[in-house]
């Protein structure tokens, strides 16, 4: 406990008070270029797109107020659904894929084996990766005459999979899914050495096999972790843009457009209303998505 | 059971997986050390050869892009130390009007995602641009600027400064040090470890930025190697080997600080997952 608090009263009063104020304002002083950092770069650009929503606007001719029409029309929109559709399919798959990836990657390195801090990075290696890095890299790999179809052509199985609209955006996930499946395998070992090893033990006594000792001791013990690495993946998911870029530019027949990807479309095209309607309704579903991790951290605790 | 005649098992399974995860990112290491008519016919090169890297380094921008990153990266990180190490401080261990108001501020912005901000962030840097020639749209300062501070980082650090008990503190007041002193004499060594976790996290996240950087340059002096890397893998005229070599380069000096920094790298990035509410 801090000395202040401790001391009695009766001294405090007369040598306290300058010396708390003193402090009060170092303390504000200390906050203040994070404050002002934050507050132009981030609270003045979040208002005037949330201002920018509501209006008509290219850049150019001052904004004309327009009320919800850019939310209407983005609401109605074919491309913006189909666009948020692709997102869907791309935060579901990468939700479920790579935690389980990264499940089974860490049950095997959580074995007694050697070479097990040789394979964790092996694994974590991607996660280092710029995005654009393991875009470009996955587009040679699945180029018509690239290695994944040259190994698949073997048994008859290659295809054109970046330029099929059927398989592309399946593609641009998959490599998503392999540039981020180390860190949730990381994420995932650490959860397991932290489960103690009593509990195991008693289940054993209790007379429970690997496999009731994994759905009645592991898998419960891991619940939070999937929580928070569903979030951190639906939210990656959710502003995916980097890979689209750099594979297909959204194409073909706009088969891997994404939101951030029709954002971005939207403000060059100077159509800075719907787009910024777009950012909001981003925001809408991102920040729905926190308050639901934290009710869900909190029933844990 | 099981223990010791599931481990070949375990083996077979973790080779054959490794060797799936492992040579997505072998083969184009590979690739940028072949000559361009043996991409597709051979594993390992031929004859090895560096020349894709003598050309994306000559007749590209790589150099300038390569520059570029290390200033940026090198830049963000050190303001981030320095500005969310104090205002972290501040609010793990000093008492100011508003102070919770002013945390809960900086909390929200971790529940928006950056793309929002996108859009008039652009406008803004135009306009600096205009009134400031050296700063702003198509300067490095216009990536630097918005990534000076990291809210997360700010959290993180006042969850571990949080851990220093105040007695340490309240004798160095008692001494006569000022707030200031305390930071650099006392707060910032015992959080090396916190430090490590923060610079390892910024570092990562600003070498790999791609969409702000690529919005906010319009020319070759202010773009970054993520930005170039695209570029270069956009164009058809470009041969595997060299945009393979694009991509080495950008990855590399992660890469080689993961090695030797692997513990503060899972660190940092998993810095997230163990919360106490």
């Amino acid at each position: 406990m801090p000395l202040s608090t401790a001391s009695p009263a009766s001294v405090g009063t007369l040598t306290m008070r300058p010396h708390r104020r003193r402090r009060s304002l170092v303390g504000l002083v200390l906050v203040a270029p994070v404050l002002l950092v934050v507050g132009v770069f981030f609270y003045v650009p979040a208002a005037l797109s949330l201002y920018w929503s509501f209006t008509k606007y290219n850049g150019n001719t001052p904004p004309q107020f327009v009320g919800l029409k850019n939310y209407a029309f983005v609401l109605t929109d074919p491309q913006t659904l189909n666009a948020f559709g692709h997102t869907v399919v791309f935060a579901l798959l990468s939700m479920t894929v790579g935690p389980l990836l990264g499940l089974v990657s860490a049950l095997l390195l959580n074995l007694p084996i050697r070479g097990r801090v040789w394979f964790r990075n092996a694994f974590f290696l991607p996660v280092v990766m710029p995005l654009v890095v393991a875009g470009t890299i996955w587009k040679m790999l699945l180029a018509d005459n690239g290695l994944i179809n040259q190994l698949l052509g073997v048994v008859g199985l290659d295809h054109q999979w970046l330029t099929d609209p059927g398989t592309a955006l399946y593609a641009i996930i998959a490599t998503s899914v392999w540039q981020g499946f180390g860190f949730e395998t990381v994420v995932f070992l650490s959860a397991l050495q932290s489960i103690p090893f009593e509990l195991y033990e008693a289940a054993r006594c209790d007379g429970a096999n690997s496999w009731h000792q994994f759905w009645a001791v592991t898998l419960p013990a891991l619940r939070p972790t999937m929580v928070f690495v569903f979030v951190v993946g639906v939210i990656g998911a959710f502003q995916a843009y980097d890979q689209v870029y750099v594979m297909t530019q959204g194409g073909p027949l706009r088969s891997t457009e994404t939101i951030v990807f029709l954002l971005v479309e939207r403000f060059h095209e100077l159509k800075l209303g719907p787009a910024s309607a777009i950012a909001y309704l981003l925001v809408a579903v991102l920040a729905t998505l926190s308050a639901l991790q934290l009710r869900l951290g909190k029933e844990k605790a | 059971m099981g223990r010791r005649g599931g481990r070949p098992v375990a083996y077979a399974v973790l080779g054959i997986w490794g060797a799936a995860m492992v040579v997505p990112w072998l083969w184009p290491v590979l690739t940028s050390l072949k000559q361009p008519s043996d991409v597709f016919t051979s594993v390992l090169p031929p004859t090895w050869t560096l020349d894709a890297y003598v050309r994306v380094f000559s007749l590209g921008s790589f150099p300038r892009y390569l520059a570029n990153s290390v200033i940026v990266a090198a830049t963000v990180v050190a303001l981030n130390v320095l500005l969310d190490t104090m205002a972290a401080y501040a609010f793990a261990k000093l008492d100011f009007p508003f102070r919770n108001v002013l945390f809960g501020a900086l909390l929200v912005t971790m529940m928006v995602p950056s793309q929002v901000n996108l859009i008039p962030l652009y406008r803004m840097m135009i306009g600096l641009h205009s009134a400031i020639p050296f700063l702003g749209a198509d300067t490095l300062s216009g990536i630097i600027l918005p990534g000076a501070v990291n809210v997360f980082g700010i959290f993180l650090m006042r969850q571990y400064f949080e851990s220093i008990p105040d007695s340490i503190l309240e004798a160095a007041r008692i001494d006569g040090c000022s707030e200031w002193t305390i930071l650099r004499r006392i707060v910032f060594p015992l959080a090396t470890p916190a430090l490590a976790t923060l610079m390892v996290f910024v570092l990562l996240s600003t070498w790999s930025d791609f969409l702000w950087p690529s919005i906010i340059s319009s020319s070759e002096d202010s773009r970054t190697l993520p930005v170039g890397l695209a570029l270069l893998a956009q164009r058809n005229t470009v041969s595997w080997p060299e945009t393979m070599a694009g991509a080495v380069v950008t990855a590399v000096p992660m890469a080689l600080a993961f090695s030797v920094l692997q513990k503060r790298f899972i660190e940092g990035l998993t810095a997230g997952s163990v919360k106490d509410a």
